[in-house]
Parts: C-alpha cells; sequence; structure tokens
C-alpha cells in the first residue's frame, strides 16, 4: 500500500530521488533548491538512502563528483537552480557528450540580473541546446514519479543521456500538497538492474581511454567527432519512444499514468489553444474552464517534455486550431519571445497550413501567473483567430 | 638492458672533515677505514677516497686469484678472503685509492656498502656523504611495465613524461588516471581519435575539475568494496593552482582518498608558455615577455605544496626527479596516504622547451633548483608538520640556477635580488615551520623505521591501507 | 673447420679482458677461446700460492664454464697453437685441427727461459709457469731436502720463500747484484734480501752457473758456479725470466722481435691480428720504445684496447705505454714499486728510511717511480700521477712529507 503524505515539491524531490536509489549525491545549496538537498542530506543522515553524500564546494564540483562516479558505475544524483547551474555550466555540457545517464532536478529560477532569488525558466531555458534531456513537472506528485521515469529513460540503452526534472522555483519547491509514496519494490521492479557506464568506464579491470583528443577530420575516420555527436542526436531521438514507454509502465505499476511528451486539456473541439509548461498549467487549466463556460472552444496543449522537443506530437496537437497563444516563464533573447513560443513555431511548420500564434510572457521572477492572466492570454488569442493582428510579445505581469 | 647500482655519493662543499666516517667504518669494519677523508688544496676542504664500485673493475680483472668480483645484485665489489693471496695486485688496478692495504692485517679492504646500509652516511654529520638509491629504483622498476605508448609525443627531454613513466611503472594497473588538459594529455596520455595512450583506465577531466572527478570515481569504488584502486592525477601547476583550485581545494578539504600529483612546469606549457599563478617572479612567458615596458612577470609564484599543508591533508610532499630516491620515497607514502585521505605530491619539473634550456641540462636544472633552494624538498603529514627530507643549510646562490635557465636571461641584478630575497624569506618561513615541528630525523638521512619514530607513519595507524592487488598484464 | 667471427688464442688475463671487451660493444658475434692449458683459465700469478699450498689448484681457476656459455664463447683447452695463416686467417693446432677467424687475438703469454747453461738438458729441473708445473713443484717439495733457485726474480722468490718455509735448505743464484733487479734500487733490495737471509735462505748474487750436472742416477744434481763452487740440489727450479710463446707464428706475417711487435692499438703487422699480455712487445710509456712488460695490469690494458679494435669499439683509446708494476709479498711484509722506481741517473730521488722504507723518483717535478718497503702507498693512483704526468710543484712538499694523503686529494681533485 503506497503511504500518502503530505509535503513541498523540494520534498517530492528528494522522495523521488531516494526511491530511485542513486549511489551518490552531491549536493551545494542554492535558493529556491536549498530545502531540496537538506532533505537528501536529513534522509541519508536517518538511513532512508544509503546514497554517499558529498557536500562538495560549489556546483561545478557537484556535477564533477557525479562524473566521476558515474564513470566508475555509480547512479548518481543532484539537483540545482540558476547561477548554481550557470556554474555548472563546464561539466553541464560535458555531461551528456559523455552519454552520461544521471538525474539532475532544476529547480527553475530567473537569471541575475537584476539579482532575483524567485522562480521563472530562464536558467532552464538557457541551457536547452547543451543535450540533456528536460522534462518539466506541473505538480508535486508528478516531481516526485518522474524522477525514478527519468532514471528509467536516462539509463536506457538506446538512450543514455542526462535528465533534467525540472519544477518551478517557489510555487512548486515551496508549495505543499498531497503526494502518494510508492512502495520502494514498486520503484525497484521498475528501475530494474542498474546499466550506468556500459559504454565508458574508468574500471582497472576493463582499462579504456576516456574522451581522447577527437577531430572533426582525420583519424581513425574522416568523421569520428561526427560519428559521436550523430549518437547523440540519435539517443535523444530514441528516447521520444523510450519517455513514453517509461511513462506507460510506470502508470501500469502506480495506477499514475502522467503525460508523456505533451499534455492535451479540453483539445478534442478546441478552436483556440494555450501552449503551457510548468506548473502555470494549474492555472491555465481553470482560466479555459472558466472560457468553456462561456461558451469559448478553447484548450490547452502543456509540455512536459520539452528536449528531445516532440515536434509531431504538438504539430497533430495544434492543427485543428485557428489561433495559438504560447506562455513562456523565460525570454528568448534576439526573437522578442518567448523560448517555448519560438519552438512551437518550429513544430508548426510541418503543417500544411499557417496558424497564427502569439508569445505571453509571465511569471518572470517569482511573479504569480494567475487565473485572470491566463483569460486575457485566451481573449487576446481569440482576437487573433478572429483576425486581429499579432503584436510583439504580451508581458502578463507587466502591470502587476 | 643495463644494470645501475646504489651509491655512496660526496658532496665535498658540506664536508667539514669531522672523521666521524672513517672513526664508525673503522670500529665497525674492526680494522682500517675503507673511507678516507683527506685534507684538500684549501683550508677546510676535504677530498675523499673511497671504492666507486666500479662498473668494469679493474681491481678484479687483475686479481690473480678471483678474489674481486662484482656482485650483479648489489653492484658491490665483492672481496672474498679466503681466495685473496694479499699480492696487492688489486691496488694497482685502483686508480681512486679504494682498495687499500690495512696494515693492522696486512691485506686489503675495501667498502662493501655495508649490506646495502653504509655505516659512514649514517654517522656523516653534515650530509657530506648520501647513500643514493637510484641504481636500485632503476633496477626495480626499470623491470617494470611501462604503462604507457613508447611513442608520446613530447618534446625532447621532457621531464613530465619522466614523471610519468616513473610514477605509472611504480603505482601499476591496478589505478584509475586523470590527466586535465595539458602537456600530458597533450603527448597522448589520453590517445587520440579513439586510440589510448595509456594501459590503465585514463581520461580527461576539465582542467578545472579534476579532484572532483577524481572523488567520485574514488567514493564510488570505495562504496563497492573496491577499496585498493589508486585513484590519482597527474596535473599540470594551472589547472591545480589557478581555474582547478577550488576542486583540488574542496577534495583536500573532505579528505577525499586520492592521489594528486601536481607536475609544476611553472606555466601553461601546452598552450604556449602562458604565465601561470605558480611561475615564478621575472620569468619570461608569453604573456609575460620581455620588453621596453616589460621585464617578465612582476609578481611572485604562490607556494602551492604549502596551501595544500595549509589544508592538513593526510599527505603532502614536493619532489624533484634530480632527487628521484626522494621522489620514490614520496611517491610510496603518497599511494599509502591516498588510501587513508587525501594526498599531494608536487614535483617540480623544468620544460626544456618552454624554459629555453637544453634537453640535456634538465636533471641538472632539477638539481640546481634544490641546491640553490628555488626549490625545497620537504613532506608533510598532520602528526609530524613540515620536515625537509634535503637539507636547506649550504645553499648555492640563486644565480647558479637561474644562469642556466634561458626564460631568466634578461634578468636585471635588482631582479635577481629580488628571487634571492624571496627565496631566502620562502626557506625561513619553511624552517621555522619545521621547526615547530616535532623532531625529524636530520634532513639528509633515511626517515627513521616507523617504530621509531616520533609519531605515527603513514598509515601506521588503526585504519590499514587494503592490500593491493595488481592487475595482471593482459 | 671450426670458425669463429673472434678468435682468442690463449686465456689468461689478457684474453679474459678482450673477450670482456668485445662483448661489451658485439653482444652476438660468434667467439672461441682456445688454450694450450688444460684447466679454465688461470693466472700464472697465483702458482707460488699452489706450490705453498695457500690456494687449491681446482680455487684458482678465474672462470668457470657458465661464464662461457652466458657469454656465448666457445672454450677450447688443450690446443696448442702450431701455425697461422693470415691470409687465409686460420690458426692450426697441434691436433691438426684448423681454426678460422675473422679476427684474431694472439695471447698466448710466455713460457719459462732456459738459460744456456751446459748440461741443462741432462738434468731434472723445475720451471713454475703452469698449474702442472706448480703442482709438480709442490709434490717435488715434499720429498727435497736441497733446493737451489737459478734466478731471484720474482717467481724465483717466492719458490724459494716457499721451499724455505717448508724447511728446505734454499740456495738462490743470481747473476745481477740485487734481488728483483729493475723494481727495486739497491737499498730496497738489501731489505728483502735481509729477509730472506734471517729466514736460512743462501742468496748467491752477483753469481753465475756454468753447468749442471746429474748425480745420484738423476735424483739429484751438482750445480757448478763460476767461482768453482759446486752446490748440491735434489731440487732445481730455474726461474731465470721468460720469454713470448712466438714460435707458432714463425712465417705467418706477424712481425716479431723479442715478442709480437704492435702498435698503439695493439695491431700486429698482419691483417686482422691483435696481440696483447706477455707475449706482446707493445710500446713502454717511459721510453716510447717497444718492451716486453710482463705484468698482469699492462696485459689488463692491451687485451680491453685488443678486443674494442676487434669489435670496432669506437672508444677504443690509444695504449698510453706500459708503466712497470710490481706488488711483493714476503715473509708477510709488502713491497711495492711502479714505475722507474729504481732510476737514479737524471733525476730527482727523495728517501726516507725511518721504520719503512720509501723512494719517491721525480722527474722535471712529476712522479715517475715510487717504492716501498714496509709502507704500503696506493699504487694505480701513483700510476696515475705518472701516466698523467701530473705536476706537483704546487704540492710537492706535501708530496714529499705524505705521498699518500696527497695522492688520494690529487685524484679526488683531478679524476674524481
Amino acid at each position: 500500500m503506497s503511504k500518502v503524505i503530505v509535503c513541498d515539491g523540494n520534498e517530492a524531490a528528494a522522495w523521488g530521488a531516494c526511491l530511485s536509489r542513486p549511489d551518490m549525491v552531491a549536493v551545494y545549496p542554492i535558493t529556491p533548491q536549498s530545502s531540496l538537498v537538506e532533505y537528501l542530506a536529513k534522509f541519508i543522515a536517518e538511513g532512508k538512502m544509503t546514497a554517499d553524500l558529498v557536500d562538495v564546494e560549489g556546483e561545478h564540483s557537484v556535477l564533477s563528483v557525479l562524473h566521476g562516479a558515474c564513470l566508475a558505475g555509480a547512479r548518481t544524483y543532484s539537483a540545482t537552480s540558476a547561477q548554481g547551474l550557470a556554474f555548472m555550466f563546464e561539466p553541464y555540457f560535458r555531461t551528456p557528450s559523455l552519454r552520461m545517464p544521471m538525474v539532475v532536478s532544476l529547480v527553475t529560477r530567473d537569471a541575475v540580473s537584476p539579482t532575483c532569488v524567485w522562480g521563472g525558466q530562464q536558467d532552464a531555458m538557457t541551457v536547452k541546446e547543451v543535450g540533456w534531456i528536460h522534462m518539466y513537472c506541473e505538480t508535486q506528485q508528478e516531481i516526485l514519479d518522474t524522477i525514478p521515469i527519468a532514471y528509467k529513460v536516462a539509463e536506457h540503452p538506446d538512450v543514455m543521456l542526462p535528465v533534467n526534472v525540472n519544477h518551478d522555483g517557489n510555487y512548486l519547491s515551496y508549495g505543499v500538497a498531497r503526494v502518494e509514496l510508492p512502495d520502494q519494490e514498486i520503484v525497484d521492479s521498475f528501475l530494474g538492474e542498474k546499466n550506468v557506464n556500459w559504454h565508458a568506464c574508468l574500471d582497472p579491470e576493463r582499462p579504456m581511454a576516456v574522451d581522447p583528443l577527437t577531430g572533426g577530420a582525420g583519424g581513425i575516420g574522416p568523421s569520428t567527432f561526427v560519428k559521436y555527436r550523430k549518437g547523440q542526436c540519435s539517443g535523444m531521438q530514441m528516447a521520444l519512444q523510450v519517455i513514453e514507454e517509461a511513462h506507460a509502465d510506470w502508470g501500469k505499476r502506480t495506477g499514475r499514468y502522467w503525460s508523456p511528451l505533451i499534455e492535451e486539456y479540453r483539445m478534442e473541439d478546441a478552436e483556440v489553444a494555450l501552449v503551457t509548461i510548468g506548473s502555470m498549467t494549474g492555472a491555465a487549466k481553470d482560466a479555459v474552464d472558466e472560457a468553456r463556460l462561456d461558451g469559448r472552444k478553447v484548450g490547452i496543449v502543456k509540455i512536459k517534455t520539452f528536449r528531445p522537443f516532440p515536434v509531431q506530437r504538438i504539430a497533430k496537437a495544434l492543427s485543428k486550431v485557428r489561433a495559438i497563444g504560447v506562455v513562456d516563464r523565460a525570454v528568448n533573447f534576439g526573437w522578442n519571445s518567448g523560448p517555448v513560443f519560438q519552438e512551437v513555431l518550429g513544430a508548426l511548420y510541418h503543417l500544411p497550413v499557417r496558424i497564427p500564434a502569439m508569445s505571453f510572457i509571465g511569471g518572470l521572477a517569482g511573479a504569480d501567473i494567475t487565473v485572470e492572466h491566463f483569460a486575457r492570454a485566451i481573449d487576446r488569442t481569440n482576437r487573433l483567430a478572429a483576425g486581429e493582428a499579432a503584436t510583439l510579445p504580451v508581458w502578463l505581469n507587466e502591470n502587476d | 638492458m643495463g644494470a645501475a647500482f646504489d651509491t655512496i655519493a660526496f658532496k665535498a662543499s658540506l664536508c667539514d672533515g669531522c672523521g666521524d666516517c672513517m672513526t664508525t667504518c673503522s670500529k665497525v669494519k674492526q680494522g682500517a677505514s675503507r673511507i678516507s677523508i683527506v685534507p684538500g688544496a684549501a683550508e677546510a676542504v676535504f677530498e675523499l677516497a673511497i671504492c666507486r664500485q666500479c662498473g668494469d673493475p679493474k681491481c678484479a680483472m687483475v686479481c690473480p686469484s678471483g678474489a674481486l668480483t662484482k656482485d650483479g645484485g648489489s653492484g658491490v665489489i665483492g672481496w672474498n678472503s679466503d681466495k685473496c693471496i694479499d699480492c696487492l695486485l688489486c691496488t694497482a688496478g685502483c686508480a681512486y685509492g679504494g682498495i687499500a692495504v690495512d696494515q693492522s692485517v696486512s691485506r686489503v679492504a675495501k667498502c662493501d656498502q655495508c649490506d646495502g646500509d653504509p655505516e659512514c652516511v649514517k654517522a656523516c654529520p653534515t650530509g657530506a656523504l648520501e647513500f643514493r638509491k637510484a641504481g636500485s629504483i632503476y633496477k626495480e622498476y626499470g623491470e617494470r611495465e611501462d604503462l604507457f605508448v613508447p611513442g608520446l609525443s613530447g618534446c625532447l627531454g621532457c621531464n613530465s613524461e619522466l614523471i610519468m613513466r616513473h610514477a605509472m611503472r611504480k603505482i601499476g594497473r591496478n589505478s584509475v588516471l586523470a590527466t586535465p588538459p595539458g602537456c600530458i594529455p597533450g603527448m597522448g596520455s589520453v590517445g587520440y581519435n579513439g586510440k589510448t595512450g595509456t594501459k590503465v583506465p585514463v581520461f580527461h577531466p576539465l582542467l578545472t575539475n579534476t579532484a572532483s572527478m577524481l572523488a567520485g570515481i574514488r567514493r564510488y569504488y570505495d562504496k563497492i568494496g573496491r577499496k585498493d584502486i589508486v585513484v590519482m592525477a597527474l596535473a599540470g601547476d594551472g589547472g591545480t593552482a589557478d581555474c582547478g583550485f577550488h576542486a583540488v581545494s574542496g577534495a583536500a578539504e573532505r579528505g577525499e582518498k586520492i592521489l594528486y600529483v601536481c607536475v609544476d612546469n611553472e606555466g601553461y606549457m601546452n598552450t604556449g608558455m602562458q604565465r601561470s599563478g605558480t611561475t615564478p617572479y621575472g620569468s619570461w612567458t608569453s604573456t609575460t615577455p620581455v620588453g621596453e615596458h616589460m621585464k617578465g612577470k612582476t609578481q611572485d609564484a604562490k607556494n602551492l605544496p604549502m596551501i595544500m599543508a595549509a589544508h592538513k591533508c593526510r599527505y603532502v610532499a614536493t619532489a624533484s626527479t634530480g632527487y628521484m630516491e626522494d621522489l620514490y620515497e614520496k611517491l610510496d607514502k603518497a599511494i599509502e596516504a591516498s588510501f587513508e585521505g587525501f594526498s599531494y605530491l608536487h614535483i617540480y619539473s623544468p620544460c626544456p622547451t618552454g624554459w629555453r634550456i637544453p634537453s640535456s641540462k634538465v636533471i641538472d636544472a632539477c638539481r640546481l633548483s634544490v641546491e640553490t633552494n628555488f626549490v625545497t624538498l620537504w613532506e608533510y603529514t598532520p602528526q609530524t608538520g613540515i620536515r625537509f627530507t634535503r637539507s636547506p643549510d649550504n645553499a648555492l646562490p640563486i644565480t647558479a640556477y637561474v644562469k642556466m635557465i634561458g626564460k631568466y636571461r634578461h634578468l636585471s641584478q635588482d631582479q635577481l635580488d629580488h628571487i634571492q630575497t624571496k627565496v631566502d624569506e620562502q626557506v625561513a618561513l619553511l624552517r621555522i615551520m619545521a621547526a615547530e615541528s616535532p623532531p625529524p630525523p636530520p634532513a639528509h638521512r633515511q626517515p627513521a623505521a616507523p617504530a621509531a619514530s616520533p609519531a605515527p607513519a603513514i598509515g601506521g595507524d588503526a585504519s590499514q591501507p587494503p592490500v593491493r592487488r595488481e592487475i595482471s598484464r593482459n | 673447420m671450426p670458425e669463429a667471427k673472434y678468435l682468442l688464442v690463449g686465456s689468461s688475463h689478457a684474453a679474459l679482458e678482450a673477450l670482456r671487451s668485445i662483448r661489451h660493444f658485439d653482444p652476438d658475434g660468434s667467439m672461441a677461446m682456445i688454450t694450450r692449458d688444460q684447466q679454465l683459465p688461470y693466472s700464472p700469478t697465483i702458482l707460488p700460492y699452489v706450490v705453498s699450498g695457500r690456494s687449491k689448484p681446482e680455487a684458482v681457476l678465474l672462470r668457470d664454464e657458465a661464464f662461457f656459455e652466458a657469454n656465448a664463447c666457445t672454450f677450447a683447452p688443450n690446443a696448442v697453437a702450431t701455425g697461422l695463416d693470415a691470409k687465409t686467417r686460420s690458426v692450426t693446432l697441434a691436433s691438426g685441427e684448423s681454426w678460422r677467424y675473422e679476427r684474431l687475438l694472439i695471447a698466448t703469454g710466455a713460457a719459462p727461459a732456459i738459460p744456456p747453461v751446459k748440461g741443462i738438458e741432462t738434468v731434472r729441473f723445475h720451471v713454475l709457469r703452469s698449474l702442472d708445473d706448480a703442482q709438480g713443484l709442490r709434490t717435488a717439495m715434499g720429498g727435497a731436502r736441497h733446493a737451489v733457485v737459478l734466478g731471484a726474480g720474482l717467481v724465483g722468490l717466492h719458490a724459494a720463500e716457499n721451499m724455505a718455509e717448508a724447511g728446505l735448505s734454499v740456495t738462490v743464484v743470481e747473476m745481477q747484484n740485487h734481488v728483483l733487479p729493475g723494481y727495486f734500487d739497491a737499498k730496497a733490495s738489501e731489505r728483502i734480501e735481509s729477509a730472506f737471509i734471517g729466514h736460512g735462505v743462501k742468496l748467491l748474487l752477483g753469481c753465475k752457473v756454468v753447468a749442471v750436472e746429474p748425480r745420484d742416477g738423476g735424483h739429484s744434481c751438482a750445480v757448478h758456479l763460476e767461482d768453482g763452487k759446486v752446490l748440491q740440489a735434489d731440487l732445481l727450479l730455474v726461474a731465470t725470466g721468460v720469454k713470448p710463446v712466438t714460435d707458432w707464428l714463425a712465417g705467418s706475417g706477424v712481425d716479431l722481435d723479442r715478442g709480437v711487435l704492435v702498435d698503439e692499438t695493439m695491431r700486429t703487422t698482419a691483417p686482422d691480428v691483435w696481440a696483447a699480455g706477455d707475449v706482446a712487445q707493445a710500446t713502454d710509456f717511459h721510453t716510447g720504445k717497444r718492451a716486453l712488460i710482463g705484468i698482469i695490469p699492462t696485459a689488463v690494458d692491451q687485451g680491453r684496447i685488443a678486443g674494442q679494435g676487434m669489435a670496432g669499439d669506437t672508444y677504443q683509446k690509444a695504449y698510453p705505454g706500459g708503466i712497470p708494476v710490481n706488488t711483493y709479498r714476503f715473509f708477510g711484509r709488502v713491497a711495492l714499486s711502479i714505475g722507474q722506481a729504481a732510476a737514479s741517473d737524471g733525476v730527482e730521488v727523495s728517501e726516507r728510511e725511518d721504520g719503512g722504507y720509501r723512494r719517491l723518483v721525480m722527474s722535471d717535478n712529476r712522479l715517475i717511480g715510487y717504492a716501498s718497503i714496509d709502507e704500503p702507498f696506493d699504487v694505480g693512483i701513483m700510476g696515475e700521477l705518472i701516466r698523467r704526468k701530473v705536476d706537483l710543484s704546487p704540492v710537492m712538499d706535501a708530496f714529499i712529507a705524505r705521498p699518500v694523503e696527497t695522492g688520494r686529494r690529487l685524484m679526488s681533485e683531478q679524476w674524481r
């Protein structure tokens, strides 16, 4: 029988990590992630987790220590935010290219400056091109459940890539909800045998050189470097299917079926659609429900898996609507829009028709995107569907 | 392969003519001393006559009775008293006064190195006599497997290559080796395009995260019970002292059980000889060039090993390839300490290319750097504090070292004075720290056996290091 | 026909050193050492100690079979060379067998020189050059009472001492006025002579044997001296010197004088033939002329140079010239000499006679000779001072006063 607790998102993530039985966690505190690593430390102190806890001197070493452990065969976990992620960037960049299957939670936060310590997705969105799998959670329960799922995906031989399981700082990290803790046996049987470093290892029993200097030309083949890059891309694409399988498997074992790539909410007959990501989706759903009461046919496509980007699934889900409003919690500098907006536009290119779309940016630096904000977004998207021209991005919290 | 043997070395500049060596020899051998110190050309200068244990001993070749033979194991020319007919022809064969008539018994007598533990050396109070064990090191490790490919692409005379090959021969296959970006992987330790340069598991960490990655490796192997693996770095000074220092410092503070060897060539030599935090004052580098407005580096080097000692590491030592027996002893201790905590070995490593010295002079540079105190050889444990393993007494002026290094060619007298002052300050500080430590054995002598040591030796406490298993060749 | 790239004829110090230096440079070239001896290599210098019983015959061998195996050298004893054909590069043996070579070392040493004394062929006498000789002499000593030794060189005196210590009455007959002529000056020789006299040995110096004849059915003999005296001997030892074994080289194209003439690289006049050791007549350091200096240190030097030349070792250095050396023990005492230790004309001599005896011979502030009795010195160091012609003027007083200490200092300063 599963146990039910009431906890915030950081504790839920810690429970997700705990149940996944990592061999090592490396930690360095940063708001709004700090309580997450405190929970990990507490679990280890209490004996709930047997992982080796490494309190390192900075995020750069958080990931570096885990690199070493991973190459020795360990399952590893950590969490960070914003400036921590920035400091971690050098080893972060290398994690997927060395195909290290680890899971790191990003408790998303806006990036300085101006100095802020509150939620936003600028940190995670900034590293979307590095090669990690990114999954965004909507609820505390989904955070907990997604972490074992992420290990299953990361360690899959066809994937072998690191996964960021992201949850919004403040709203999810500190927000409290009812959470079911699955039995350890369920998670154990779900994850099966650990298979971490079959491809690259540092083991005197089977010595190899990990990461020799490799050029784009010459050497053992004309395209050695290309071969590695193509393999990495292929792992990323394979992940689309593996993510779906893993979610289905988890659902079968726990009864909780999470949408693996995208969730379509009231999209069956929708004429306009909002695209959301992360915890904002709850408020968006309320706004959609209210709009439906008014007779407006509005639906939501929530993105869970942002990397790999589920291009076909998104294109298909949006193919029937007349206008799209994409709500971002980050900025894509240079496009004067949100980053998710740009990604969605790319997916829509696969459709035979051109659907008008608009970018809404909100929830920066801990600001709330309320039901009312979404109602305004729905309103504006409806006008777009009615033929009104698209404008520059709408800053939802501009006048708050 | 040729043979090499240990030898009793004499440093005339340290000899004060006390004669303790002769008294001791005479007492131990109950006859005439086989070592002879004689007055030299000037007041307080002394010279030595002793058997050189020649490679092609003419004493043995002229012996009509076969009483003199060179031992293939120790290299000592042994005298068989039963076979000897006392004809004294050997004294005509020796040009060094190394085999002479002991008038008390009217027979010849010669040095036998006291079965590998010469009493004269132990009796010498000034360090003028030294028992150099490079020969037995060479013999012991020369036979061991070289764990790098024969064709590493280092510069001619590369000291780092010497360190790599020596260290890994000693450490063996049951190890994981990090070689962060720099000359060592630059010359091919991790190989190119999918081919390795090393027979042990080897990798490029980032320049900045070597110690952290090693910590992760060690911790996991410890967790799964594989505690006998040496987890180590052969890292440069830049990655250690500058951009990777946070990781080194953090790992040291946490007591991560790793062996961190810093090969200090005083700059970023692999990328074209740029300045680092360990580049000494006055050095020419490609980013501290010499011109009308700049005369080399204007800041002093940071003393990284002292910084590491301040971390209270399990073991910290400095070493030089000019003193291989010292280096090997420290490597042994460092390996052992790496099973207990953070173990840091700082090897000063002249770079013929970047320092502009002839490749044939690299070892000379090593020795002179030590003889001038530009580099000091010491070790540290939390229990014993800092202890000189070679006395800094009677140092030569730093000009003796600096003048042979091309990167100092431009130095003015003021700059030379600055370097001398800083070297003197540094030695003075180390002396204070060493003096405050528990009494060490004299600097030039062998470290005392653990039983006689005033404090527990490395690994001498309850938590014994694991018995190491060697991975066989394949 | 057996063949070897390197053929070494002879098996004592010169040949052994040549073997070593060849192998130092060429570990693989085929090599053979052939010798007229029956045994593995030994030194003729050891023989007096075999006679005295101090050294057991089986314990004097300088090398064992494993040595030859390890050095890939065929060792062939009982091989008496009888002829050399330098054109066909072959050495003929008494057995009729021939050895082919590419490079040849002549190191056949020397054999006792038998003086042209009337009747010598009619009497039974001993010589001392081989292990067989030594064992024969030792056996003969056991049954003899009156021994006569012809010659007061090293061999004669060693044997005389041995026989006197064994209880025989011993008379030594020497043509020269002092024992060990050439090595020691008169004062030094007198010290040695008085020791012999003190031990009951009769020394007949400046005395010539004119004839010998058998007595007692050949079991003993009568030795007739120039002055008409007659000595009765039941043991006669002829120790009047040695001569190089060159008889087998007649007509070979190898130029001979008293020995085999060699240049400063030990080459003979025949192509690819070298010579070293007692058989070679090489440069004398002092005179610059070619002379016989039949001592072990020169044999070793020459053997090394010859071996290097044979192997083509470019580290070969020219022979600096032989310097006489004598390290002599008598009745437990020590007599040493090196260089022109007995010279007196045109040289500066410093002598000391307090207790021990010491004689330093200088020329132009350089040491050219050194002899001592009962006062050992570093013979090798003095040899180097002579060879290097070290100018002693800055240290002359110290050297005269304390030659051993000063010699060590000079060594340490100059060639440590």
